[in-house]
């Protein structure tokens, strides 16, 4: 069940939704007034309740969300949160994700926030709706509201009686406002499923193991044509000559469309699109300038870009006494590299644009896509469909840019634009280059008495919103210049995310140096800051823990005061069976934790590696990790995503770093940009949830990033007798190594 | 645009493209098949992967041209005599084996390679096999699951036996 | 007894002294005695600059190539290697006690290195090229012994030779011992420059490149008087390194240089087959006695005669002549490439990581043996695992064995401008047994 029409095609076709949505008004009900207090999650900006949830006559109910499902098994846990509520098997649910057309706007689906916004705006929406229906039913059954049971839509009285969900909503006005009292318990029958807190099957992954319609890259329109664009070979280079005149010729090439250092051609075929761009860039003359730090220290090269400092962190006085530790930790630049390169379609047909995207953003997407095209938001339509993971801000909104500006170029039939690898590879926002500084004093007791933490990093946010954040808009001939970027202020933070010690540590501060403009363009990779920011505190912890003698668990527990946070650290320290372990040789132990953003879910990472110095190899022998996310919705979702960013972030930190040389990015394709493979993948790796019924939703998509890159730092570590501060630990530094 | 007679899923097709054209291509836009994806285009990340006359395949890389008479089969089709589409497709969805989900169509074909000509691989040897596909999002434990799974049900099942 | 009877009496004692003389000479050719075990000295013992030493002299002399077979186990061996006379594993050569030379003395691993002799006096077979480290200095084998008693010890026990009979019988070596090993030191030439003399020293006693670019005997022994005059390693051709070298271009100092330390000499050669795993061990080294081999090998290539092949004009190959005495083969070779090649090889193609080399200048189309090529073309060519390099997908299951011979006959002919390869279907067949 997903938002897509069943005959994708041209706008006419686009609002058939299957069941047909009647208004109800309740006699005597009133409107809660405005100001009531806030609406959990997104439904303070969308505060319909059909704007969430809408009942059919057909019995079925189509439920709304601004979230899009990114491979995170959103769209299931969003499925079950209402199903659970509605009391309703979610098979008889459709859901609709992010369009601009009808859905809420809800923003990005980043920041691990869809549970906390969307998930506890639909829970909400749904008890009310069910409260409502319960109430009419009531009214229609003649019976009092609460010796109503209620089962897969039908409430029944202890006689027998009975109505259903459609027959409730004949000639009702479903256009409700949402207030903040809660909904009366739900009535529910014995032996009604409950469809929340249960590993409910992806509704997604049926089609994707089938081959069915799944992603925007599947989307096939009538007459649709096929785009691709040619690249200059860097941000900085220009444009001097292009020869159109035999691409033209090619069988096939119906346009080629050409504004400032925007250059695509238009085929009719898909592969003919292929050709001729290659020979459309062969034909292209560019001046490509020596302008990048190629060979030079990167570490040194992020120090001296002009840094805009901020302390996010000024607790208590420096100058305490002790023993005085130091470290820098490092991050290279880093891509989303994901396995399908971005693509989109865009039609303009009729003054409209509509746009199939994978965008993380559908709406502030068509705002900026308004401010390119100078086109009315109301004219634009984006719709997203699945792409492959993004895992942040991939190239997506920019190939939607591709794709409207082409379709502005050639109107009346939809453009794909498919992007190459290649492409994909040197030209998606790319994870920023971090330096972190640390310093601690550890008193005489063995605790930390001072704290001081100072990171460096380009934008980790680059998002459209704006034109200029929309890389084609940057060629034209008349280009966008893109907004100067800004940090995002605590507690989410962007390069500072997750710089706070999550520690009790009574003198602290941190710094945060911001650097909005760098050597690349650089945005959101998943767990932005916290990636390199976690590697860095919690690598440190486990030295600072050796220098005072203490097993690196009870060390952390030492300074954590949070029962939550505690019980994670243990909950892991014992699947793995931390105090039982044995060194062998060439092995070794590491355990990290953090609470995403300090205040999402709270994940504690222990487990074991090997490693062979002569030949750099790492693996990952076995992981055990505990996760608190708060209620869990879906307890395989949880586990699924924290598995993935579990070996996620191995490959990040065993293998991958960007490769540039003075005039370009070299690390073009899988070859020139190795990521983790089977041969590295863990022998065991299991994941424990510590469930909490009742407590808000914890995000935990980005969860594991920063632990798993730390817990691994660590076991080398363990296992080496020597420290490795620099990411990646890829072969070539763990040979270095080898003969110490 | 030349004419080619192709024999995919066990049927018979018929497609007008240009001889250079990758297989992958004519699945997709001509044949309308959406298992194998378009990942990269260079034979390094395996997304493409189908089979041709039971051998995985990187179909980006094969031009239409050179296929041939050969019986090419996606994740769409009901499996080989040995494998059945059905088996595989099971396995991956109880094991919930997917995140995203791009990479799991050429997953399951390389799969298909393998129990179609390894009666019972061990762990190491699903492993190895494995190595060409790609998977970004961290699903690899889930998909060794899988194969494993998949393997173990066709082991057991009697249909195995030569018809 | 007189007569004929003591003559003949005479002659069998005679034939017993001969017969007993031979017997004597053979087993002293053929046996060895074991050396004593000793407790493995503790890492901390061997000095750490000797240790450095004896890494550099480990990658020059390619251990990893033969004795890693699995990443995770550097050292350990389990590497099948096939030979005329059978597959022979590689050994576990880390300080293992029970599985591998742990309990070897410096003597003992000298004698190894130097006759082929194992600590328990069976003889090592000469897959194991110690006709070359026999050459060392003893200094750089106290080197290379501190650098492998300080790995990490793994228990990995050999595996089973196949060797084709009676190869498997040990002693037999023994006579190949007889017949090429040559304990002399490398020899200097006062002429040449120190460099080249370091580089002599590095080729013929570390690196050994004649074990694959010199011809072999019908006994497995090198051909030393046609030294660099190509050669093969597990079924790969390795191409002459002197005057007969097919490249269709002149090496440079710098090109080789570059080739020998990147495995890419740009717009020339891209190092595939045993040549991948070479120069990732010689990447490792110290650049200036990779630098010295260069130049040491170079003066060989140098020799080769400058000639006019097509590699200096790369483009699009040409489709081929109607007048073909090979049309129907021709033809569907070149359709071949056009669709299966052209679209990264043909000159000016998008460059990716790394553009396409244009085949007029691959050296494995010059080659007088198909086999590389039918190689690079099934297998490709891929960087090392988690390392980034250039890569080349491999076509062994898109291209039957009729394409790929009409491929290769093809690219020989417009690509090459060179005679055909002989028996180049049998080659193809062959080309598919693993």
């Amino acid at each position: 069940m997903s938002g897509m029409p069943a005959q994708p095609g041209r706008r006419r076709f686009l609002q058939s939704g299957g069941a047909l949505t009647l208004a109800f008004v309740l006699p005597g009900r009133a409107i809660a007034a405005p100001g009531e207090g806030p609406l959990p999650g997104s439904l303070n900006k969308a505060p319909w309740l059909d704007a969430w949830i809408r009942v059919g006559a057909d019995n079925r109910v189509t439920v709304y969300t601004g979230k899009a499902e990114l491979g995170q098994g959103i769209k299931t846990a969003l499925l079950q949160l209402a199903a659970h509520e509605l009391r309703l098997d979610p098979g008889r649910m459709m859901l609709v994700t992010a369009d601009t057309r009808q859905t809420p706007d809800e923003g990005y689906t980043a920041g691990s926030n869809s549970m906390q916004d969307s998930g506890a705006a639909l829970r909400h929406a749904a008890a009310q709706v069910r409260g409502l229906l319960q109430e009419r039913a009531a009214v229609h059954l003649k019976a009092p509201a609460a010796s109503l049971l209620l089962s897969n839509g039908v409430f029944r009285t202890p006689s027998g009686q009975r109505v259903s969900f459609g027959e409730l909503v004949a000639g009702a006005d479903q256009h409700v406002r949402a207030t903040t009292a809660p909904a009366p318990p739900a009535p529910v029958a014995p032996g009604t499923p409950k469809y929340s807190g249960i590993s409910l099957p992806r509704i997604d992954i049926p089609a994707k193991v089938a081959g069915g319609l799944a992603y925007v890259q599947d989307l096939r329109l009538p007459a649709m044509v096929h785009a691709r664009v040619v690249r200059p070979p860097s941000q900085a280079a220009r444009l001097l000559g292009v020869d159109t005149a035999q691409v033209l010729r090619m069988p096939g090439v119906l346009e080629i469309v050409r504004d400032g250092r925007f250059l695509a051609v238009i085929a009719d075929e898909e592969w003919r699109a292929v050709k001729a761009a290659t020979a459309l860039a062969r034909a292209t003359r560019w001046e490509a300038p020596a302008t990048l730090p190629a060979g030079r220290d990167l570490a040194s090269v992020v120090r001296a870009i002009p840094a805009e400092p901020e302390t996010v962190l000024a607790r208590g006085a420096p100058g305490a006494s002790g023993t005085t530790l130091r470290a820098s930790y490092t991050r290279p630049f880093q891509l989303h590299a994901s396995i399908g390169p971005s693509c989109a379609v865009a039609l303009l047909e009729e003054g409209r644009y509509t746009v199939w995207t994978h965008s993380q953003g559908v709406f502030p997407l068509r705002s900026a896509l308004a401010e390119l095209l100078g086109a009315p938001e109301q004219a634009i339509d984006c719709i997203h469909m699945e792409g492959a993971g993004c895992y942040g801000h991939n190239g997506a909104d920019d190939a939607a840019a591709d794709a409207a500006l082409l379709a502005r170029a050639f109107p009346g039939v939809p453009v794909r634009v498919q992007w190459m690898r290649e492409e994909e590879n040197c030209w998606e926002p790319f994870g920023p280059a971090m330096v972190v500084d640390v310093q601690a004093t550890l008193g005489a007791n063995g605790a930390i008495v001072d704290w001081r933490y100072e990171v460096w990093s380009q934008p980790h946010n680059t998002r459209p919103g704006k034109a200029g954040n929309l890389l084609a808009a940057t060629h034209l001939a008349r280009p966008f210049a893109p907004p100067r970027p800004k940090p995002s202020p605590q507690p989410q933070g962007s390069g500072d995310r997750n710089a706070l010690p999550y520690y009790l540590i009574p003198n602290a501060r941190v710094v945060h140096r911001f650097q909005p403009q760098g050597v690349f363009r650089t945005s959101a990779v998943r767990s932005l800051g916290a990636y390199c920011n976690v590697f860095a505190i919690e690598s440190f912890m486990d030295e600072l823990a050796r220098a005072a003698k203490m097993d690196p668990v009870a060390f952390r527990l030492r300074h954590l005061s949070d029962p939550r946070a505690i019980e994670t650290v243990r909950t892991a320290a014992a699947k793995f069976g931390w105090d039982a372990y044995k060194r062998t040789p060439r092995r070794g132990r590491g355990f990290a934790f953090a609470r995403y953003k300090n205040l999402a879910a709270y994940c504690a990472l222990a487990l074991e590696v090997e490693v062979a110095l002569d030949t750099g190899f790492v693996r990952i022998i076995r992981a055990d990790a505990a996760v608190d996310c708060g209620e869990v919705v879906n307890p395989d979702g949880v586990r699924n995503q924290i598995e993935g960013g579990i070996i996620q972030s191995a490959s990040w930190t065993l293998l991958e770093k960007l490769r540039f040389d003075a005039s370009g990015v070299t690390s073009q394709d899988w070859a020139g940009y190795p990521i983790l493979r089977f041969n590295q993948a863990p022998e065991a790796l299991a994941v424990h949830l510590l469930d909490r019924p009742g407590q808000p939703f914890l995000g935990t998509g980005e969860a594991a990033q920063g632990p798993a890159a730390a817990a691994i730092a660590n076991a080398v570590a363990d296992a080496c007798g020597f420290r490795v501060r620099d990411l990646p630990l890829d072969r070539a530094r763990m040979r270095t190594y080898a003969v110490s | 645009m030349t004419r080619y007679q192709l024999q995919v899923n066990g049927k018979p097709h018929e497609v007008d493209v240009d001889a250079d054209t990758p297989l992958l291509y004519v699945l997709r836009n001509d044949l309308k098949l959406n298992g194998a994806k378009f990942g990269c285009g260079l034979g390094q990340c395996g997304s493409c992967t189908v089979t041709v006359d039971r051998q995985p395949v990187m179909s980006c890389l094969l031009p239409v041209s050179m296929v041939g008479g050969r019986a090419v089969r996606t994740v769409e089709s009901g499996g080989t005599r040995w494998v059945p589409g059905a088996v595989l497709r099971q396995a991956f969805t109880e094991e919930q084996a997917a995140q995203c989900g791009y990479c799991i169509a050429g997953m399951i074909m390389r799969a298909t390679a393998l129990l179609d000509h390894v009666r019972e691989p061990t762990d190491a040897q699903i492993r190895a096999w494995m190595q060409p596909n790609l998977c970004r999002c961290g699903t690899h434990m889930r998909i060794l699951r899988a194969v494993r799974r998949a393997a173990d049900a066709l082991t057991a099942a009697p249909a195995r036996k030569k018809r | 007894m007189r007569g004929p009877a003591r003559r003949r009496r005479y002659k069998w004692w005679l034939a017993g002294a001969v017969l007993l003389v031979l017997a004597v000479a053979a087993w002293a050719i053929m046996w060895r005695p074991a050396l004593p075990e000793q407790t493995p000295a503790a890492p901390t013992r061997f000095d750490s600059a000797q240790v450095t030493r004896g890494a550099n002299l480990a990658r020059l002399g390619m251990c990893a190539a033969c004795h890693t077979a699995d990443l995770a186990k550097p050292f350990a061996g389990g590497l099948a290697l096939e030979t005329p006379f059978g597959t022979v594993y590689s050994t576990n050569i880390t300080p293992d006690t029970s599985t591998g030379i742990g309990a070897w003395s410096e003597e003992a691993f000298t004698r190894a290195m130097r006759k082929g002799v194992a600590r328990d006096g069976s003889l090592l077979y000469p897959a194991f090229p110690y006709n070359h480290y026999t050459k060392l200095a003893q200094d750089d084998i106290a080197a290379l012994y501190a650098f492998f008693m300080t790995r990490p010890a793994l228990d990995a026990p050999a595996r089973e030779n196949r060797m084709t009979f009676p190869f498997g019988f040990r002693p037999l070596v023994g006579f190949w011992n007889l017949l090429y090993l040559d304990e002399s030191p490398v020899r200097q030439d006062a002429r040449q420059s120190a460099e080249w003399n370091r580089g002599a020293y590095v080729a013929d006693a570390l690196a050994h490149c004649t074990a694959c670019h010199t011809p072999r005997t019908v006994l497995g022994g090198p051909d030393i008087r046609r030294q660099f005059d190509g050669g093969e390693a597990e079924d790969w051709y390795a191409p002459a390194l002197n005057a007969k070298s097919p490249s269709p271009l002149p090496w440079t100092h710098a090109h080789l240089n570059d080739y020998l330390r990147t495995g890419i000499a740009p717009g020339h050669a891209v190092a595939a087959g045993p040549m991948q795993d070479v120069v990732m061990s010689l990447a490792q080294a110290d650049p200036n006695d990779v630098r010295a081999l260069a130049t040491y090998i170079h003066g060989y290539l140098a020799q080769a005669p400058a000639r006019a092949t097509p590699a200096t004009k790369p483009g699009s190959l040409p489709a081929p002549a109607d007048n073909d005495a090979d049309l129907a083969r021709m033809r569907l070779g070149h359709e071949t490439y056009v669709m299966a090649c052209a679209r990264c090889h043909d000159a000016g193609r998008t460059p990716t990581s790394g553009a396409a080399l244009p085949l007029q200048q691959a050296v494995a189309l010059y080659d007088p043996d198909p086999r590389s090529l039918i190689h690079i073309v099934r297998e490709g060519i891929m960087p090392p695992d988690g390392e980034p390099g250039r890569w080349m997908p491999g076509y062994a299951t898109m291209m039957n064995d009729d394409q790929l011979t009409a491929l290769a006959a093809y690219l020989r002919r417009y690509g090459a401008n060179a005679e055909p390869w002989e028996d180049l279907e049998d080659s193809v067949k062959k080309a598919k047994a693993p």
